[in-house]
């Protein structure tokens, strides 16, 4: 069963009996989590176990597909974000995610990052600063300084990434979502972005669906693992890798499925 | 089977390009006997003159005049309702059966003979609304003609736009009507553009919809306001071709009619080609 996290003062995201349903299809059952303030918690599990289910549930994207309902609650500092008077809009705006494929924009790199501070209203000549600030967090600074005016889609696939997350970052959300972020990316990109991640727990609380064990074993400092639905195992990484408390968890680490 | 793989190979490629070559044999042909005919005809007095001794001298300048009137007076009406309602189906409605019902009066409308959208804009706007024989009603008339292509080929651009750019821009916490606004719809333009290449096209040459709602035999004046008749360069060749006072006096005149309309839709074309293309250039790499 969910091991409780120990020495949590205010989980930033509570995670309450959730249900969810792909018409007649349950495809997320009875989950409940608390996930921590600046901290990695990864989400791991065999394909079509949910987990990218679970995540789009944080920042409501789930609510973008046809005959999807939800049961439960989902509370992101302390209030629901199901309840009747959430703007979506500004949970969004809070809740950043960074998709599977990167997926920058077809505008240059500047209006890539400008492009949701822009839209929120920010005074024009405060843009330079938050792109370069938002550049310079996503580790791609160096590389796009001399040329932020050039497409983004001019730019490696590692590089789109790290751009997506300069984009994410630069509407200051406090928890960001990664969607299986390096999936599509080679390993020296995907270094990069890990590397990334961890230096941005210190201001933001992430959560990261991974496909790659290892990933979630160097990056996380809580993991899930997911099966047919359910979180079948939910605590430290440490433990979750080390001393697992399901069997099915230990198959799914030792490569005996998934 | 006979043939082999390689035989029928060939014999496929030899009917594909065979196809090709005829459409664009019989395109040549046709641009290539308007253009010799018509090309001594023009001068700048055909193209600023109005038309003189019933019909046998003089220019087309008023038909010019009014042929254009038409293209922007429908454009201005079919565009804008047309990219809405797109956006509408495309983005909002979902697919429901309402929506497929809609969807299917837009396909028969497309399907409809023009004379029949001249018949209904001669009832509704030139009767009905009472707005008389006038380019307000052609060119509404006109509007509801091209509507059908306009909506279509938006909608298909819409589809095209990938669904990485709505997810990436709602997930920025951008709200639905500035995600179509801001990334959809300029992603959108080039496909956008080409419906708008194919409705002037129809505008500029159809000649049913306006001879019953405000297009006129013979007009020795300018139409001076939205609600005067007027004259059209397609409706003008028609008459001269048939019920002009000498037909074969005004035979190179029907030439010349005909090459400025093709000049007019070809520079139209030109036009919105360039435009599609600084918005695909944008979009590019």
């Amino acid at each position: 069963m969910t091991e409780a996290i120990q020495n949590v003062s205010q989980p930033q995201i509570e995670v309450e009996n959730l249900n969810l349903w792909y018409g007649e299809k349950q495809a997320l059952k009875n989950i409940s989590m608390q996930i921590p303030k600046n901290s990695v918690t990864a989400l791991i599990g065999p394909s079509g176990c949910g987990k990218s289910t679970f995540i789009r549930c944080l920042n409501r994207m789930n609510d973008l597909v046809k005959n999807c309902r939800i049961e439960g609650r989902v509370l992101i500092e302390g209030k629901d974000i199901y309840g009747p008077d959430v703007d979506v809009v500004d949970l969004r705006k809070n809740v950043g995610m960074v998709f599977q494929k990167p997926n920058p924009f077809p505008m240059s790199i500047y209006d890539n990052i400008a492009y949701g501070p822009r839209i929120h209203g920010v005074n024009k000549k405060d843009l330079d600063g938050i792109v370069e600030q938002a550049l310079r967090s996503a580790a791609i600074w160096e590389e796009t300084s001399d040329r932020l005016k050039s497409p983004a889609l001019s730019l490696s696939g590692g590089q789109q990434q790290r751009l997506c997350i300069a984009r994410t970052l630069a509407v200051k959300p406090r928890i960001i979502l990664f969607d299986e972020p390096t999936s599509a990316l080679d390993p020296i990109s995907t270094s990069r972005i890990e590397e990334l991640i961890m230096n941005l727990k210190k201001d933001y609380t992430i959560v990261i669906v991974t496909h790659n064990m290892q990933q979630a074993a160097r990056i996380s400092d809580y993991t899930g693992f997911f099966l047919m639905g359910e979180l079948i195992e939910f605590g430290q990484t440490r433990q979750i890798f080390h001393n697992p408390q399901e069997r099915s968890t230990e198959d799914y680490i030792t490569g005996r499925f998934g | 089977m006979g043939l082999s793989s390689k035989t029928s190979e060939k014999i496929a490629f030899s009917l594909l390009i065979l196809a090709t070559l005829t459409v664009v044999g019989f395109v040549l042909i046709i641009l290539g006997y308007i253009i010799s005919n018509g090309y001594g005809t023009i001068d700048i007095e055909f193209l600023t003159q109005a038309p003189n001794r019933m019909m046998t001298q003089g220019g087309i300048y008023p038909a010019i005049v009014g042929t254009i009137a038409l293209i922007i007076g429908s454009m201005s009406v079919a565009l804008p309702i047309g990219i809405m309602a797109a956006i509408y189906l495309n983005e909002y409605a979902g697919e429901t059966r309402t929506t497929w019902l809609i969807e299917m009066a837009i396909n028969n409308l497309a399907g409809t003979p023009s004379v029949v959208f001249g018949l209904f804009g001669l009832a509704l706007f030139v009767k009905y609304f009472g707005f008389g024989p006038s380019i307000l009603s052609a060119s509404l008339t006109l509007a509801l003609l091209i509507l059908p292509i306009i909506i279509r080929s938006t909608e298909e651009a819409l589809i095209t736009v990938p669904k990485e750019y709505r997810d990436s821009s709602l997930a920025l916490g951008v709200s639905k009507w500035q995600t179509i606004r801001y990334v959809v719809l300029p992603a959108a333009i080039p496909g956008i553009v080409t419906g708008s290449i194919l409705s002037i096209g129809r505008v500029a040459g159809e000649t049913a919809p306006i001879l019953f709602t405000g297009a006129a035999y013979f007009l020795p004046r300018l139409p001076d306001s939205i609600h005067s008749q007027f004259m059209a360069l397609p409706y003008h060749l028609f008459v001269l071709a048939t019920a002009g006072t000498n037909i074969a006096k005004t035979r190179p005149i029907q030439y010349g009619t005909a090459l400025v309309l093709l000049l007019i839709v070809l520079g139209l074309n030109i036009v919105a080609v360039l435009i599609r293309r600084h918005y695909r250039n944008k979009l590019k790499i």
